[in-house]
């Protein structure tokens, strides 16, 4: 391990393969889901915030809680209910008696962390919603006069069950846009199941051990950054959002210019993670669902045809198809 | 890998695109244009489309230049190369690379290092194949067999259309002589000498002549061809008889102008010689119908008002039948017969008997022979139908029987002919023509 740590950090070609170990260990921990792992390795890489969309008891804490390990970072859950504060999130002022007397000290919430589950989000009111909006976006957090930064690297993984809406409160869309991927969980299939019984119901947990720091992290996402795209390539990209306005016949609201930032973003970490220095047509189109499905509206037609958010995508990915 | 190496990489790729996307719009061009040639070659099979075969080379032609602007204009170029090799496998690792190759940084040379690397080691992936599948190739052979089989193929309505526009061609030839001439009359008859009859006798002609080259622009087979030529070549030698004589006329005027009556002079031979050449080549269509020569007797007699043996010129043409004509006043005549001493000594009356006539009568009458009188149409002395001997009469030899005048054989045939008419025996446009022809024996 102390090689890369005394002199690899910038050596793209180990810190790729460094990289990959991390998504091995982690897929150690979780049967199958592989895609779902995948792209949440791309939102670590590149410092965004996930949503994970999917029925109760699929795995979505542990999967966390297993990249915690993997990567080192301070994890915290918060559940979020309809009766939970803004405050309980991101800590608040409290009074303090000591020898000189009483002060106010800021008490911080769970929200100081590097890796947070937000777990079904959709639970809480907007107004407790609303504070997670700039620990999101500006990875700080402001409680009266005093902003208190988060550490880093901060992440949010929250998650959401699609079929109770009952007292549930949906994201508004601006909170949705800061959510780099929105992620779909779905149900394994059986040799999935039988592996993921076997694996948490067994004798022996499987060890999962450390791979990188989070200053490894933070450095394999400078390098991220740095990988080129070509001009074809970034065409495609922008065909594909610019897609999402004018004329599609299902959208009433396209994707915003974050779409296109999280879209490179997403193909630049793809393209890193599978040990390559440039990006390609593939790690777009395969990116651009977790990035464009939660970014997108869809109109009446659309809803009343029963066409979702990734068959819209579908669509234009293979209008836009290249070669 | 050298960069340099990795750019002729590239290069060479393009050139091979550039080569296969020739070759493929080739094909597509030759499936279009052998299928309009085809539409063409069919089309020929239903109307008389004469450069049906020229029209399918054209197309062909065509589609083949359009094929290499095609590929010219929508070239591939080196970053769409690129491209094109980065699809077998190489995960848009050239294209990246050639896109940064003036880039400088550690991370782009890395890259860089990479995909020249992997072309390195992968190149034998890369397979453009230059020739189309089998399947494309073989349709437009399929059509240009087929295209090759309909041109070779004959049929009536091939013929019919080279017989249009062979017909169409000599007509436009015609068109243009026939504007020559109207031209030439128009100049005449803006000269001030002319009196209104001779203008309008000239108008008249000029109208005449308009009505054929109308007829000759509405040919359509060599029937009509025929027909039209023969009327023009009566409308040349009546025209060419009027103008010789109207020229006669002038010169012995008083205040008249030699240029305009050498010229009326010179045109009135040029329109005979035209209205031979017609009639020569009117034989040569009918494969020498001696009818034709019939006519030539006819003008002979225009030749009798003497004009042309006046004159003394010319009289080479076969047409100098009417010089022949002017014989009957005197051993000229026998002269024209001969067709030899054109420029003869003059003891007819107007003293120049010429030419060389072959369709000149010497008799003032017309002999019919006991043994075909009353056969036919013929009338005549029919007792015992004896052979009839010849004998010399007065202006040459003559047969026993029955003799009639010129104006009574005329006077038959006029009556015959306007019967003609009214029973509607002639082709359309030639009743008046035969009327014409009759009241200028008036």
């Amino acid at each position: 391990m102390s090689e890369w740590v005394n002199g690899g950090l910038q050596d793209p070609v180990y810190m790729a393969q460094r990289i990959a170990a991390c998504e091995r260990e982690v897929q150690k921990g979780i049967i199958g889901q592989r895609e779902i792992i995948r792209q949440v390795m791309l939102a670590m890489l590149t410092g965004g915030n996930v949503l994970l969309e999917g029925m109760p008891g699929l795995g979505k804490t542990r999967l966390v809680s297993t990249i915690g390990k993997v990567f080192d970072l301070s994890f915290k859950r918060i559940q979020f209910t309809p009766d939970l504060m803004p405050s309980d999130v991101t800590g608040t002022n409290i009074i303090i008696k000591n020898e000189q007397g009483s002060a106010f000290s800021f008490e911080r919430g769970p929200i100081f962390a590097n890796l947070i589950l937000a777990d079904e989000i959709n639970r809480a009111t907007p107004k407790t919603q609303s504070a997670l909006l700039e620990a999101m976006q500006e990875h700080t957090v402001t409680v009266g006069n005093d902003s208190h930064a988060l550490e880093e690297p901060f992440f949010v993984l929250a998650t959401q069950n699609p079929i109770e809406n009952e007292g549930t409160y949906p994201l508004p869309e601006a909170q949705l846009d800061r959510f780099m991927f929105k992620i779909l969980v779905r149900f394994p299939g059986r040799e999935e199941l039988k592996g993921i019984v076997a694996l948490t119901e067994g004798s022996q947990e499987p060890e999962i051990t450390k791979q990188m720091d989070s200053r490894g992290l933070m450095a394999a996402r400078a390098l991220v950054n740095q990988i080129p795209i070509a001009d074809a390539v970034m065409d495609y990209l922008l065909d594909i959002v610019m897609d999402t306005h004018a004329g599609n016949p299902y959208i009433r609201e396209g994707a915003s210019p974050r779409a296109a930032q999280a879209l490179i973003r997403a193909a630049r970490a793809k393209a890193f993670l599978e040990g390559r220095f440039n990006v390609s047509f593939q790690d777009v189109k395969e990116t651009a669902f977790p990035v464009l499905r939660h970014r997108i509206i869809l109109n009446f037609d659309a809803v009343s045809e029963g066409i979702s958010e990734d068959d819209v995508v579908e669509k234009i990915l293979e209008e836009n198809a290249r070669l | 890998m050298e960069q340099r190496e990795f750019v002729k990489a590239i290069r060479n790729c393009r050139r091979r695109l550039n080569l296969a996307g020739f070759l493929r719009k080739l094909v597509t061009a030759l499936t279009i244009g052998a299928a309009a040639g085809i539409l063409f070659q069919a089309a020929s099979f239903v109307i008389p489309l004469y450069y049906a075969g020229s029209y399918a080379v054209l197309a062909l032609v065509l589609a083949l230049i359009a094929a290499a602007v095609t590929a010219y204009v929508k070239r591939t170029g080196m970053e769409q190369a690129a491209l094109v090799m980065d699809s077998f496998g190489f995960d848009e690792r050239i294209v990246t690379a050639y896109g940064n190759m003036d880039k400088e940084g550690a991370f782009v040379a890395l890259q860089r290092a990479d995909a020249m690397g992997q072309l390195q080691a992968h190149r034998d992936k890369i397979r453009i194949t230059l020739l189309p599948p089998w399947k494309r190739t073989g349709v437009p052979a399929g059509l240009l067999a087929v295209l090759l089989v309909l041109a070779l193929v004959p049929s009536e309505m091939k013929e019919r259309a080279e017989e249009l526009h062979r017909v169409r061609e000599d007509a436009k030839e015609k068109v243009q002589e026939i504007e020559e001439v109207v031209e030439a009359l128009e100049q005449l008859d803006q000269a001030e000498e002319l009196t209104p009859e001779q203008q309008a006798l000239l108008q008249e002609m000029i109208e005449s002549l308009q009505a054929s080259q109308e007829e000759y622009r509405q040919l359509s087979s060599d029937e009509m061809m025929r027909a039209a030529a023969e009327k023009l070549e009566y409308r040349y030698e009546n025209m060419g008889s009027q103008l010789a004589g109207l020229a006669q006329s002038l010169q012995n005027g008083a205040a008249v102008s030699s240029v305009t009556a050498e010229s009326m002079q010179a045109l009135a031979e040029k329109m005979q010689e035209m209205g031979s050449a017609q009639l020569a080549k009117g034989n040569a269509g009918q494969s020498g119908n001696g009818g034709q020569n019939g006519q030539g007797g006819q003008s002979g007699q225009d030749g009798s008002s003497g004009g042309s043996g006046q004159n003394g010129s010319g009289g080479q043409s076969a047409q100098s039948g009417q010089s022949g004509q002017s014989g009957q006043n005197g051993d000229g005549g026998q002269s024209g017969q001969n067709g030899s001493s054109g420029q003869g000594d003059g003891s007819g009356q107007n003293g120049s008997g010429r030419g060389t006539g072959t369709a000149s009568t010497p008799h003032d009458y017309v002999s019919i022979p006991n043994d075909i009188a009353d056969s036919g149409n013929l009338t005549g002395n029919a007792v015992d139908h004896d052979a009839s001997e010849y004998f010399h009469a007065q202006n040459g030899l003559s047969w026993e029987g029955t003799h009639m005048s010129h104006e009574a054989v005329i006077g038959h045939y006029e009556q015959n002919a306007y019967e003609g008419i009214a029973a509607g025996k002639y082709p359309s446009g030639m009743e008046e023509v035969i009327k014409e022809y009759f009241s200028n024996f008036d």
